[in-house]
C-alpha cells in the first residue's frame, strides 16, 4: 500500500504541475495559502476521481464493501475520522492498483488537511483568491517571459482552483463518503475539515446546491451519472417551483441548464452504449480461452491504458488564451481529426464561442481590465454575470457530452483501419484534457468577471456566487472526465468488432 | 435563459424511427421550433428535442430521441428503443419504399420497447400530394390491421405535426389513467412527478425506482 501511495502522490505531482505551476504556489503570499497549498496536491486529486473509476468489469467490487462494511479493520494509522478511512483503505486493497492509489491518496490527504486545519483555520474567501488570482496572473506572464522552458506561464488560476475545488469538492466527496459509511457522526467528529472548508462554501452547499448531492451519487455506485445528474435536476426544479420569489427566479441552476442543452440525455444514451458494450466485451471474453483470449485481454489493455490518469499528459499550460477560445476550437479540431473518423465538434465550438460572447459582454473594457484592478462600468449586475458563467459551463460541459456520444456512435458502425482503437483511447483522453482545460479557462474568465463587477458589492452577494461558480467548474470537469470513461467499453468493442471482421478477411 | 415553468406532471419518452430522409428530424424540429428546416443534415446516431405540452390539463414533458434513419446506424439506434412510452414510425408518402419498409420498423419497435408502448404511424410530406405513391386508405388499413395511431402529417406546413405528438401522449395518458400502463414497471417510459410544490425532497425519493435500470 505504501508502493501505491507514492506511485500515488507521484502522478498527483504530475497532473497538479500541469495545470498550476509549483513556483506560483510558493510565491504566493499568505500563511494560510501556503498551508493550503501544500495540502492541496493529494487532495485535489479526489476531484480527478472519475479517472480512477476501476474499469466496468471490476465495478462490482467497489459496490459490495459497503454491505461488509461491518468487516472493515479499523487498522489505520489516521486517528481522525478513523471508522472512515479505515473502511476506505481496506476495500482499497480489493481495488485494481489505480483504484487502490486514489484512495490511499485520499486517505492521506484528508489527514494532512485535518492536521493543517487544526493549526490554521482562515480561509481566503474566495472574493480573495479571486484576486490573488489576478495578481499571480500578471506575475506569472511575467515570469513566462523570462522562463519560458519551466511552465511557470501555467496559470496561476490552475492553483487557485485547486484550492477551491479541493476545498470544496474535493473535500466535500472525501467527506460524503465518509458520511456513507459511518454515518453522521463523522459529520460533528469531522467538523475541523468543515471548518477548514469554510462557512460559506458550506452553506452554499449544504441549502440544496446540486453539487453536494451531484458529490455523493458520483461516491455512491449504485447509481449512474445521468440518474445522480437528473435528480440534482429534478431537485432544482422543484425548488424553483416551489418558491416564486423574485430571488430565486434569477438563480442561475447548472442542472437545469445542463438539462436544457440536451446533455443529461446525451449522457444518459452515452451509457445505454457504453453499457452494452461493456455486455459485448464480456461475452466475447467469455467465448474465448487459451491464447486467444490472452492476446486479446493484451490488446484490450493497450485500450484501457489511456483511461488511467498516468497517460493524462497535459501539455504545457498556456495561460496566453484569449477570450474568444480560438486556441482551443484549433487545438479540439486537430485532435479530432486524428481520430480518423468523420466527427464534426461544430456544436462544442459553438458552445466556446457562445462563452466568449458572454464573457465580452460582462467585461466592457476586456483589455485593461486585466492590467488595472479597477472596476470596469458595470454593464449588468453580479446575478447576470453569475447566470452567464453557470450557462457556459453548462452549455460547454453538454456539448462535450455529446461530442463523446457522437464520437461513441460513429466507433460503433465505422470501422476504418486507419487508426487503431488504443490509438483513438490516447487521442481522446487528449481531447478530454483539451475540455477540462477549457473548462478552467472559462472559469478563471468568469470569475476575473465576477470579481470585478462585484468589487463594490458585499461579500455575502458576491461570495456564493463566485464558489459556486468555482464548484460548477469543478463539477464540470468531473462529468466530462465521467463520460469520457464510458467510451472505453466502446472502443473495446470497437477492437474487438474490427478484429473479426479482419479474422473473416 | 428561460424562466419557463418547469413544474410539469409527467415525462414521457418518445422515439421517432423510419427510413432515411423521410422527415423524422424535420417533424421534431417542426414541433418543437415551429419552423421547417429545409435542408436537414442526416442524423447521427441520435438527436434530442424537448417540448412540454398539454394532456387532459395535465402538464406533460416530452423527451423526444430522434434516431439516424440510415441503415449504418441501425445497430446503434436500436440501443435507444428501450424505455419509451410512444413511438412515431415515419414514412414519406411520395417514397413506397419507405412505407415497404414499415414491417421491418414495427418489428423493431415492438421488439425493443414494452407493450404498452403506444405507436402512431405518421405518413410525412402530405403537402406534395401531387407526388403521392401511398394512399391514405392503404396506410390506414396497415395501422388498423396492427393496431396503430395514424396520421398523414406535414413537416414543411406544419400540417397535424403538433397532432401526431399530441394524439400518442393523448394515448399514453389514458393507459395510465385506465391502469394498463404500470408507471411502476421498470421501462414504462413515463416518469410522474406530483404536481403540487409540497417542497422537501420528493424527487429523490419518488425517482429512482422509475429511471431506467442501472445495472
Amino acid at each position: 500500500m505504501s508502493d501505491n501511495e507514492s506511485s500515488a502522490s507521484d502522478q498527483t505531482e504530475k497532473s497538479v504541475d500541469q495545470e498550476s505551476s509549483s513556483p506560483d504556489r510558493d510565491d504566493t503570499p499568505s500563511d494560510s495559502q501556503i498551508d493550503r497549498s501544500t495540502d492541496v496536491a493529494p487532495v485535489r486529486k479526489t476531484r480527478r476521481r472519475p479517472e480512477h473509476k476501476p474499469p466496468p468489469e471490476d465495478q462490482k467490487t467497489p459496490e459490495t464493501p459497503p454491505q461488509a462494511e461491518t468487516a472493515s479493520n479499523p487498522s489505520t494509522e489516521k486517528t481522525d475520522s478513523q471508522g472512515g478511512w479505515g473502511y476506505w483503505g481496506n476495500w482499497g486493497k480489493s481495488l485494481i492498483s489505480t483504484a487502490t492509489a486514489t484512495v490511499a491518496t485520499v486517505g492521506q490527504g484528508l489527514s494532512q488537511v485535518i492536521e493543517k486545519a487544526e493549526t490554521s483555520l482562515g480561509i481566503p474567501s474566495p472574493e480573495e483568491l479571486s484576486a490573488q488570482v489576478e495578481e499571480e496572473e500578471e506575475k506569472s506572464d511575467a515570469k513566462s517571459e523570462a522562463d519560458k522552458e519551466e511552465g511557470s506561464h501555467s496559470s496561476g488560476m490552475g492553483g487557485a482552483m485547486g484550492m477551491i475545488s479541493s476545498s470544496s469538492m474535493g473535500m466535500l466527496s472525501s467527506l460524503t463518503s465518509v458520511v456513507q459509511s459511518t454515518g453522521k457522526t463523522v459529520i460533528s467528529g469531522g467538523l475541523d475539515a468543515l471548518e477548514f472548508i469554510g462557512k460559506k462554501t458550506m452553506d452554499v452547499i449544504a441549502e440544496g446546491d446540486p453539487g453536494f448531492k451531484k458529490t455523493k451519487g458520483l461516491m455512491n455506485r449504485n447509481s449512474t451519472l445521468s440518474q445522480v445528474l437528473r435528480e440534482a435536476k429534478e431537485q432544482e426544479e422543484q425548488q424553483t417551483a416551489d418558491s416564486v420569489t423574485s430571488e430565486t427566479q434569477k438563480k442561475a441552476h447548472y442542472g437545469m441548464l445542463f438539462d436544457e442543452f440536451q446533455g443529461l440525455s446525451h449522457l444518459e444514451a452515452l451509457e445505454i452504449l457504453s453499457r452494452e458494450s461493456d455486455t459485448k466485451v464480456k461475452s466475447v471474453l467469455t467465448t474465448l480461452s487459451g491464447e486467444e483470449l490472452v492476446k486479446l485481454r493484451e490488446e484490450l489493455e493497450e485500450i484501457k491504458e489511456p483511461f488511467s490518469l498516468t497517460e493524462f499528459e497535459d501539455e504545457v499550460e498556456d495561460d496566453t488564451r484569449g477570450d474568444d477560445g480560438e486556441e482551443f476550437i484549433k487545438e479540439l479540431t486537430d485532435v479530432l481529426e486524428s481520430l480518423l473518423i468523420s466527427t464534426s465538434a461544430d456544436k462544442l465550438c459553438k458552445a466556446r464561442k457562445n462563452a466568449f460572447s458572454r464573457i465580452t459582454y460582462m467585461k466592457s473594457q476586456p483589455e485593461e481590465e486585466e492590467k488595472e484592478q479597477e472596476t470596469p462600468p458595470i454593464k449588468c449586475n453580479v446575478e447576470d454575470a453569475h447566470l452567464s458563467a453557470i450557462t457556459s459551463l453548462a452549455e460547454f460541459t453538454a456539448r462535450s457530452i455529446e461530442q463523446f456520444h457522437k464520437t461513441a456512435e460513429i466507433l460503433l458502425h465505422c470501422n476504418t483501419d486507419e487508426a487503431t482503437d488504443a490509438e483513438r483511447a490516447k487521442i481522446l483522453s487528449q481531447v478530454t484534457v483539451i475540455m477540462c482545460k477549457e473548462i478552467s479557462v472559462l472559469c478563471k474568465k468568469f470569475t476575473s468577471g465576477l470579481t470585478a463587477i462585484g468589487a463594490n458589492e458585499k461579500g455575502e452577494v458576491l461570495n456564493p456566487l463566485i464558489t459556486s461558480v468555482f464548484l460548477e467548474a469543478s463539477n464540470s470537469a468531473s462529468y466530462i472526465q465521467d463520460a469520457f470513461q464510458l467510451l472505453m467499453p466502446v472502443l473495446e468493442v470497437s477492437h474487438i468488432q474490427r478484429t473479426v471482421e479482419s479474422a473473416q478477411a | 435563459m428561460t424562466t419557463a415553468p418547469y413544474n410539469y406532471s409527467y415525462i414521457f419518452k418518445y422515439i421517432i424511427i423510419g427510413d432515411m430522409g423521410v422527415g423524422k428530424s424535420c417533424l421534431l424540429h417542426q414541433f418543437t421550433e415551429k419552423k421547417f428546416m429545409a435542408d436537414c443534415p442526416h442524423t447521427i446516431g441520435v438527436e434530442f428535442g424537448t417540448r412540454i405540452i398539454e394532456v387532459s390539463g395535465q402538464k406533460v414533458k416530452l423527451q423526444i430521441w430522434d434516431t439516424a434513419g440510415q441503415e449504418r446506424f441501425r445497430a446503434v439506434t436500436r440501443s435507444y428503443y428501450r424505455g419509451a412510452a410512444g413511438a412515431l414510425m415515419v414514412y414519406d408518402i411520395t417514397r413506397r419504399s419507405t412505407y415497404n419498409h414499415l414491417s421491418s420498423w414495427l418489428t423493431d419497435a415492438r421488439n425493443l420497447t414494452n407493450p404498452n408502448t403506444v405507436i402512431i404511424l405518421i405518413g410525412n410530406k402530405a403537402d406534395l400530394e401531387a407526388q403521392r405513391d401511398v394512399t391514405y386508405e392503404e396506410a390506414k388499413q396497415f395501422a388498423e390491421e396492427n393496431g396503430l395511431l395514424f396520421l398523414e402529417a406535414s413537416a414543411k406546413t406544419g400540417e397535424n405535426v403538433e397532432d401526431a405528438f399530441l394524439e400518442a401522449a393523448k394515448k399514453i395518458y389514458q393507459n395510465i389513467q385506465d391502469g394498463s400502463l404500470d408507471l411502476n414497471a421498470a421501462e414504462s417510459g413515463v416518469q410522474h412527478k406530483p404536481t403540487a410544490p409540497q417542497g422537501g425532497r420528493l424527487s429523490s425519493d419518488a425517482q429512482p425506482p422509475k429511471e431506467g435500470c442501472s445495472c
